[in-house]
């Protein structure tokens, strides 16, 4: 069948879609276009019985429509298109994935970190004072508690270590002849580790430094 | 109203007879007739509703006009001969409700959908194409069901889809093919 440009003003023509004068323009190019008028009268035929018979011809899809279509649940439908739908579906699926899948195996994992070159897993200290350079040499080291039955290992290094000892506080004073030890203008590093009561290694800080400035 | 003469004239040959020919006719005038005649007919069936009942004479009155004014050598050939029989079909369908007015006081509405059971042939060939479309795959006929039934626009019948309107559209005239190849077995 031939096809004419003005061939998509027939189901608006025969649907009284169309303004009065675009209606009049579509009347007399029918009138001239065997083409138009030919798809016209065949469209107009099928439109006929659709309108006399389609309680008939649509019977399933009414059917269908009322089951799945309640008045609020066609609402939420018709806020999104299918395909819109479709990626939110998607998205959904993701984050669920995320949420139930990756997130737990994250949170279950240790963080892992070095001490001497040997790989370890646990968590990690964070050290209280100090922190910063100090005009003193410092009485008393202190980091965050892990809780009750840990005992923690405090290493201070200049260029080697200088003195270690444990402790189940989370603090500690420094002995006064390490104390004697130690002279203003040097740089001072140290470390804590804290130490399961099975002895298992749980956690490490990392190596501050403090200066002692004159 | 039905005249007497109109109710005489249902052929062409009734129509170029009933035609005072004062001039050689320079057209093939059962041609023009046969050509225009389903198309004014389906003009005035849009403009007056085919439950008018005088709808059949209005066609025959303009189809004898035309052939008058053909005959007088009226038509100049400014336009075509189909804007010729328009502007024609046009006055008279405006006349007529004018007409009609005087006595109904309101023009009559236009039926956009005339009820294929007036005639017993369109009743069966309705029925027919109804049968067609209940065989159609689910996809088509619900387009044709949005679209047509429900009267939705193109735009909205592809978004509740999830199809581009041109889509809409293709989808429509396909459906449209296979029930041409449907109903032609």
């Amino acid at each position: 069948m031939k096809k004419c440009k003005n061939e998509d003003l027939i189901d608006n023509y025969l649907l009284n879609k169309l303004t009065e004068e675009k209606k009049q323009e579509f009347e007399a190019h029918y009138f001239n276009c065997p083409v138009c008028f030919e798809k016209m009268v065949e469209r107009d035929e099928m439109l006929t019985a659709i309108k006399y018979k389609g309680d008939t011809i649509f019977r399933d899809i009414e059917t269908e429509r009322e089951v799945e279509h309640s008045p609020i649940l066609e609402n939420v439908w018709a806020f999104f298109t299918p395909k819109q739908w479709a990626l939110a579906a998607v998205t959904a699926a993701v984050l669920l994935v995320v949420v139930l899948g990756v997130i737990p195996t994250i949170t279950t994992t240790s963080p892992q970190f070095f001490v001497n070159d040997d790989l370890v897993r646990g968590g990690s200290i964070r050290l209280i004072s100090p922190v910063i350079s100090v005009d003193v040499i410092p009485s008393q080291f202190r980091w965050e508690s892990l809780g009750e039955d840990v005992e923690y290992k405090i290493e201070i290094y200049n260029h080697e270590l200088l003195w270690s000892a444990t402790t189940s506080d989370n603090y500690i004073a420094l002995p006064l002849e390490v104390k004697e030890r130690m002279v203003t203008g040097e740089k001072y590093s140290w470390q804590v580790k804290a130490f399961s009561a099975e002895g298992t290694l749980i956690a490490v800080s990392s190596r501050v430094q403090f200066p002692v400035t004159k | 109203m039905r005249s007497e003469d109109n109710l005489s004239i249902n052929t062409s040959a009734d129509i170029i007879g009933a035609v005072k020919e004062t001039k050689r006719p320079q057209f093939d005038l059962e041609e023009i007739i046969a050509k225009y005649r389903p198309i004014v007919s389906f003009r005035v069936k849009k403009s007056l509703g085919s439950h008018t009942p005088d709808w059949e004479d209005v066609v025959n009155e303009i189809m004898v006009n035309v052939l008058e004014k053909l005959n007088k050598g009226e038509f100049r050939g400014d336009s075509s001969i189909g804007t010729f029989i328009f502007t024609i079909t046009s006055r008279r369908i405006i006349d007529f409700i004018r007409q009609k007015s005087k006595v109904l006081k309101y023009a009559p509405e236009p039926n956009p959908y005339p009820s294929p059971y007036e005639h017993i042939e369109n009743k069966e060939r309705a029925e027919i194409t109804a049968k067609a479309i209940e065989k159609l795959k689910p996809k088509y006929k619900k387009i044709l069901y949005l679209y047509y039934y429900k009267e939705l626009s193109r735009e909205e019948v592809a978004q509740k889809l999830g199809i581009s309107p041109r889509r809409v559209s293709e989808r429509v005239n396909y459906a449209q093919k296979l029930l041409r190849k449907m109903m032609k077995k």
